[in-house]
């Protein structure tokens, strides 16, 4: 598990995954080491997985030995094998890459959307985290989520806080998080019913009381200020269509400021690192998940060109997400120095839609993700993984397959696009169009072809589209 | 042995909120324990009636030790205890062990900081942050937190402070969450005031050293650059450096893949430097650094665009 994704809660998997890996792995590696190289056994695709990993691999070794350089010596020992070979045995792609386990994936994120035993209290904050990230998922694997709409609006309407906003589940406060998840969940769900389960009003006063006078924004009454919170509120504001003047009764009003977005780009700009990257709160450590956070929150105040050049420094910023790369992995770390995780594949690899659209296009290693994604992190059993050895969850699911999306295809922002909404506040995030799928140096084929997600919303773009059009037409709240 | 309230008189004239899912069945339901179900009853029924008391800091400790993931738990227990003006040293001394147990969780590392505000003081602080960094050296939290401490009290400057930074550094050169503290206590406490001449010679030479014990970590070049660039010196101050572990000269003997980025980057401003500082891409790109082709590429393109380094 990331140590940082933007969930307000440790997933339980992570602890049951200490009970249960160490047998896991040594199955898993028995499987794969020492048996094929020795053997003179090496397949044709095995051959060509290893010169590929070769050609990608940094020269150049430190000898001082530190504890970074161990638990990086000990990963790559357990990665290296999926990527080289095929220890879990699925039927390869044209490119000799393990192919998507659709129908897994899809079985495994039905259940995660099920009834949990009384032992996974520790999720109950989670919840709509849960329902986000498997729907997202599933409608990633051209899965129909049509059926669960009336739970989806069900399960919401329990969790909607009477003074607005969400929480995790019935009683419980609202939070930003919550909020955030609930309202991508119920945009694609979609349709009035769900659209109109929502007190836009009281979301308005609830995320007025969030706004700080420094210009960020508060998790929850009384809870931590980060970029989390900048980015989820901007989110639900631009889906909702929720007036930019904050509330008459917004604390922040007291301080000078009448609009949400007062402020917002300079606090953002202080929480970029001296190294190019992003961090939860100035001053604190550059980190991928914080980075997409930033970089969204950033796209949906206007055209990325225009907040990005000028709340960032784009050239430390385009520094720091390409040295996040992992050679030879090819998947994404979070941080300088720490290890390969799945999750990034999506935390960081969808940041490159929004830079691209500021700068240039094609500027990482698409291939070396697809690798990572479909050989290293798809887990026996359905789901997907942090990496080789681990188990898989909803979380690292839904991000593996937004980042195996973000390999697939290009998305331009288009300011002077025709559509049929927009034109009003924190529209920015509707001019974004896919442009089509990314043939350079492409190891998939249709057999693992995800569906486009929108670059800052992380949904289905019609799912965002019609979300916003609604409310749009829609007049009063 | 679980907890009830139903029939503990002390609970008596509490009539608990069961959770009520309603019609339909909602996604992602839990089969909570009769234990778990209960307290949360019983806490909706005291949170609903604003009552804040010493039962409620013990019912609040209960679903903690349940599910130390509630938000909602921990921001009223935090209320509870600022209404009934509480000992926070207490809660503190509580606190300890329940954060050892949940390494990763939000909400204690909040709840604490929020305690430590009240307590007015870091006392015994410095303590906890090392044991909770001995079961994770790099915990975004716990780094977090220590970055909060220095700021409420001031210690940017504290002698103290920065020898434990260095020693953190020194047991593991590569720990970023380090260097970025350092960072924080020489450059984040002076509000974009000028650094001294004296502070950038030291910040470059300890930098330097660390680099010569691994010219491939990648922490201290991005410390470098960045005292270099604070300070407003030209990257060609760092070209010599730059040269001991990458000389162009020597395309086979490069020692640093970090080094000839830097070095890319120092050519790039020197008049008819370009061409050396495609060189530097080059190798980059087919050699010491692959992965990233696309990128040593993009920064190769920046040279032919403008004349200005990338």
């Amino acid at each position: 598990m990331a140590d940082a994704e933007i969930s307000p809660a440790q997933s339980p998997s992570n602890r049951l995954e200490e009970i249960l890996d160490a047998s896991d792995r040594i199955e898993e590696l028995s499987d794969s080491e020492n048996d094929y190289e020795d053997m003179g056994s090496v397949t044709q695709e095995e051959q060509a997985n290893i010169d590929y990993l070769e050609s990608v691999r940094i020269p150049i070794i430190d000898e001082l030995k530190t504890e970074t350089s161990e638990v990086q010596d000990d990963t790559l020992e357990v990665v290296l094998p999926f990527l080289e070979g095929n220890p879990n045995d699925y039927p390869l792609n044209i490119f000799g890459i393990p192919q998507l386990q659709r129908e897994k994936h899809i079985a495994f994120l039905k259940q995660a959307l099920g009834d949990y035993p009384s032992g996974f209290a520790l999720l109950d904050a989670s919840r709509p985290w849960l329902v986000y990230w498997s729907l997202q998922g599933l409608s990633a694997l051209y899965y129909d989520i049509s059926q669960y709409r009336e739970r989806v609006i069900h399960t919401f309407s329990l969790a909607q806080h009477p003074t607005g906003g969400y929480g995790g589940g019935f009683g419980q406060l609202p939070h930003l998080a919550a909020t955030y998840a609930a309202i991508l969940s119920l945009a694609m769900a979609g349709e009035i019913e769900a659209y109109e389960s929502i007190n836009r009003k009281n979301m308005w006063h609830y995320l007025g009381q969030m706004k700080q006078p420094d210009g960020g924004f508060t998790m929850a009454a009384g809870g931590e200020e980060d970029i989390r919170g900048a980015f989820c509120a901007l989110v639900v504001m631009s889906l909702l269509h929720i007036p930019l003047e904050l509330p008459p009764d917004a604390p922040a009003r007291q301080h000078g400021l009448t609009s949400f977005t007062d402020g917002l780009g300079e606090w953002i700009s202080k929480c970029q690192s001296f190294d190019g990257g992003m961090s939860a709160a100035p001053g604190n450590e550059a980190h991928g998940a914080y980075a997409f956070c930033g970089l969204g929150c950033l796209a949906i105040i206007g055209p990325p060109k225009e907040t990005l050049n000028k709340y960032l420094n784009i050239d430390t910023l385009i520094h720091w997400l390409a040295a996040r790369q992992c050679s030879p992995e090819g998947g994404y770390n979070g941080r300088t120095n720490k290890l390969v995780d799945g999750c990034y594949s999506h935390w960081v690899g969808g940041c490159w839609s929004i830079v691209e659209a500021a700068t240039t296009s094609d500027m990482w290693n698409r291939s070396a993700l697809t690798r990572y994604i479909l050989s290293g992190c798809q887990f026996k059993r359905g789901g997907l993984i942090d990496k080789p050895g681990k188990r898989a969850d909803a979380y690292h699911t839904c991000y593996n397959l937004a980042g195996l999306s973000a390999t697939q295809h290009t998305y331009t922002y288009e300011a002077t696009m025709q559509i049929d909404l927009g034109g009003s506040a924190l529209d920015a995030p509707y001019y974004w169009k896919l442009d089509g799928v990314h043939e350079e140096g492409k190891v998939w084929d249709e057999t693992d072809h995800i569906a486009e997600v929108h670059p800052i919303f992380v949904v289905p773009f019609k799912a965002a589209h019609a979300c916003r059009k609604y409310f749009e037409e829609k007049e009063g709240f | 042995m679980p907890i009830f309230y139903h029939d503990d008189p002390e609970w008596s004239d509490i009539e608990p909120l069961p959770q009520d899912d309603g019609g339909l069945h909602p996604l992602a339901a839990i089969a909570y324990a009769d234990e778990y179900s209960e307290a949360m009853g019983y806490l909706r029924a005291v949170m609903a009636k604003n009552e804040f008391s010493q039962r409620v800091l013990g019912l609040t400790e209960h679903i903690i030790s349940m599910n130390p993931a509630h938000y909602t738990v921990w921001l009223y227990r935090s209320r509870t205890l600022s209404e009934l003006k509480a000992s926070l040293h207490d809660e503190i001394a509580w606190l300890n062990p329940t954060a050892l147990k949940h390494l990763k969780n939000y909400q204690i590392w909040h709840h604490r900081q929020t305690i430590i505000d009240g307590i007015n003081s870091p006392k015994g602080e410095h303590e906890f942050i090392a044991t909770m960094l001995e079961q994770d050296s790099k915990n975004y939290h716990v780094w977090s937190y220590r970055q909060w401490l220095v700021k409420r009290f001031g210690l940017f400057d504290d002698k103290e402070e920065m020898r434990w930074t260095e020693d953190m550094i020194h047991a593991d050169v590569r720990n970023n969450s380090a260097w970025n503290h350092r960072w924080f206590l020489v450059v984040g406490g002076r509000d974009g005031k000028t650094l001294p001449e004296n502070v950038v010679k030291r910040e470059m030479d300890y930098a330097k050293s660390a680099i010569r014990k691994a010219p491939q970590n990648q922490s201290p070049w991005n410390y470098l650059k960045g005292i270099v660039r604070e300070a407003k010196l030209p990257v060609s101050t760092l070209k010599d450096f730059a040269l001991e572990f990458a000389d162009m000269r020597r395309p086979d003997d490069i020692y640093s893949s970090h080094a000839l980025d830097l070095l890319a980057d120092i050519y790039a401003e020197e008049e008819n430097g370009k061409e050396e500082a495609k060189k530097a891409l080059e190798l980059l790109a087919s050699k010491y650094d692959p992965i990233r082709a696309h990128y040593w590429n993009f920064r190769k393109g920046l040279l032919d665009q403008s004349g200005v380094a990338a």
